[in-house]
């Protein structure tokens, strides 16, 4: 069950990671807010969910270290590797700060939809493992106790 | 007179802004001569300048001022690149606006021009690449500066005559009418303060940093940001029925017809433009018949002699009604230095530059 349900987790935040990147273009290049001051707002949001302490940290990190978006990015997930995601999920979102905040908005409204179209993918891979491999979990599970149950009798 | 920023404000612009070892060359400047600092110039593979008070040197590693540039800092064009980020915030789309216009307004009101290869979309600027060199402007209001002229510009308690300050670049223009924004909003002895709205077109009056103006311009003063003039001023007297618009170098045809619009709605204005003198701003095409006896009524003409400032208040007639001397425009011994170059240099260059300066 533990395992099925982590594999709903990580769907669920990457469903929130896309809904923050559409928060993140709007902020950007809707309002031209500085990335220190949009991290910090969308960690401030409740909508944002698992991320929102990431998206705090990073912000800090940029406003202590002055330093840019993506090494920011990078050391604020490398100290939160709490969230339900695999190995592989972490390796592609790694990059996500490298891009921003080096050109214009219309070529950072183009960075963000490649980043959205990216995470996307992610997404409804993570959707499909949970549809087939969360029902085997469970199924698994389920035989198991009966099984143990069987064994008991 | 109190010059508003001090040593804490530009330690936090060095802090927030520089690459390292600009920061720690800059930082390393002795402190008195900080107070004198008006400008950093950073280019790519050159030495690190900076200015005091009309007089350029430039920074060694440790901090010490030369006029030798081999014993001074060579900026890298890594290191150009850096602080062209910095300045960003690493957010280059939130400042593409100031980046076409070639400056970036900083916290504490302070400005970076910038200079690099322009780039055009058709016939408008969009941006700027391969960033070449930048020139870190520090502001400084200073308070109290507008209080020998602000007598020969207010009419009665609760009204001012319409006036245009003309001078050279550089003669503190600028600092003069933000002083003049800051007491006529506040108010001066009998006179009362009115409301008051700046037409802030450069960011260069209030400075705004995210909103906030950076200088202080009085109770009653409202700035509209990087607004066109015409723009600004029918935007204001639409929503904000203000008393007195302010608006910095007139020069546009569109002006004149903007200040005329304002005079109709029983408007005060103050404005500047550069001119070296009254009879040199009339000549101006389109906006020269402001200063015809129906237009500014009062005409404030700044310049410079040996270092000190000179301030000529005049009616709309050409007739003198205050003359001011103010000696404390530039420090004499950065000014002596500045006047014989190239006599003193080398002497300089060995007394730590501005070293003989006295407090």
């Amino acid at each position: 069950m533990r395992l099925s349900a982590r594999l709903t987790e990580r769907q669920r935040a990457l469903q929130k990671f896309i809904e923050i990147l559409v928060n993140l273009k709007g902020q950007m290049c809707g309002l031209g807010i500085p990335l220190v001051d949009a991290f910090e707002n969308i960690g401030k949001e409740n909508t944002s969910g698992v991320w929102s302490e990431i998206f705090m940290r990073c912000s800090g990190i940029m406003r202590e270290e002055h330093v840019n978006a993506g090494k920011a990015w990078r050391k604020a997930l490398e100290n939160n590797r709490n969230l339900c995601l695999d190995e592989l999920d972490y390796l592609q979102i790694r990059d996500f700060g490298e891009r921003l905040g080096k050109s214009d908005r219309y070529n950072q409204e183009k960075v963000l939809e490649l980043e959205k179209e990216k995470i996307s993918i992610m997404e409804r891979k993570a959707r499909e493992d949970m549809e087939t491999k969360g029902k085997l979990y469970r199924s698994l599970g389920i035989l198991t106790g009966a099984e143990v149950v069987v064994l008991l009798i | 007179m109190e010059k508003v920023h001090d040593n804490r404000s530009f330690e936090e612009l060095f802090q927030t802004y520089l690459p390292e070892r600009i920061r720690n060359a800059v930082g390393n400047i002795e402190k008195p001569f900080i107070m004198d600092l008006e400008e950093l110039r950073i280019r790519a593979g050159f030495p690190l300048m900076a200015v005091f008070s009309g007089y350029d040197c430039y920074i060694a590693p440790d901090g010490r001022l030369t006029d030798n540039p081999h014993h001074a800092l060579k900026v890298s064009p890594e290191e150009l690149n850096n602080l062209f980020y910095l300045l960003c915030e690493h957010s280059v789309y939130a400042y593409q606006e100031d980046i076409k216009r070639g400056f970036i307004t900083l916290r504490g009101g302070h400005r970076a021009g910038i200079c690099g290869t322009v780039v055009y979309q058709g016939d408008e600027v969009t941006g700027m690449r391969d960033i070449s060199s930048v020139n870190i402007r520090l502001s400084r209001q200073i308070k109290g500066c507008a209080e020998g002229v602000i007598d020969s510009i207010i009419r009665s308690e609760n009204d001012i005559f319409n006036t245009l300050i003309l001078s050279p670049p550089r003669c503190g223009k600028t600092t003069l009418l933000r002083d003049i924004a800051r007491l006529v909003s506040q108010g001066a002895g009998h006179f009362r303060g009115l409301r008051t709205v700046v037409i802030d077109e450069r960011s260069e009056i209030a400075a705004n940093y995210r909103g906030i103006p950076q200088n202080d311009l009085g109770p009653r003063t409202d700035v509209l940001n990087g607004c066109r003039k015409k723009d600004g001023i029918e935007i204001a007297l639409r929503g904000m029925s203000p008393h007195v618009i302010i608006v910095d170098e007139l020069g546009d045809r569109r002006d004149a017809e903007a200040i005329k619009m304002a005079w109709n709605a029983g408007v005060r204005i103050i404005a500047t433009a550069h001119a070296f003198s009254l009879e040199d701003f009339k000549g101006r095409l389109g906006v020269g018949e402001l200063a015809s006896k129906s237009g500014f009524e009062r005409i404030i003409v700044l310049g410079m002699l040996n270092g000190k400032r000179w301030i000529r208040v005049m009616d709309a007639n050409g007739r003198e009604l205050n003359f001011l001397n103010q000696d404390n425009r530039m420090p004499f011994d950065t000014h002596r230095l500045h006047l014989n170059r190239n006599e003193t240099v080398s002497q300089a260059d060995r007394e730590a530059a501005c070293a003989a300066k006295i407090y």
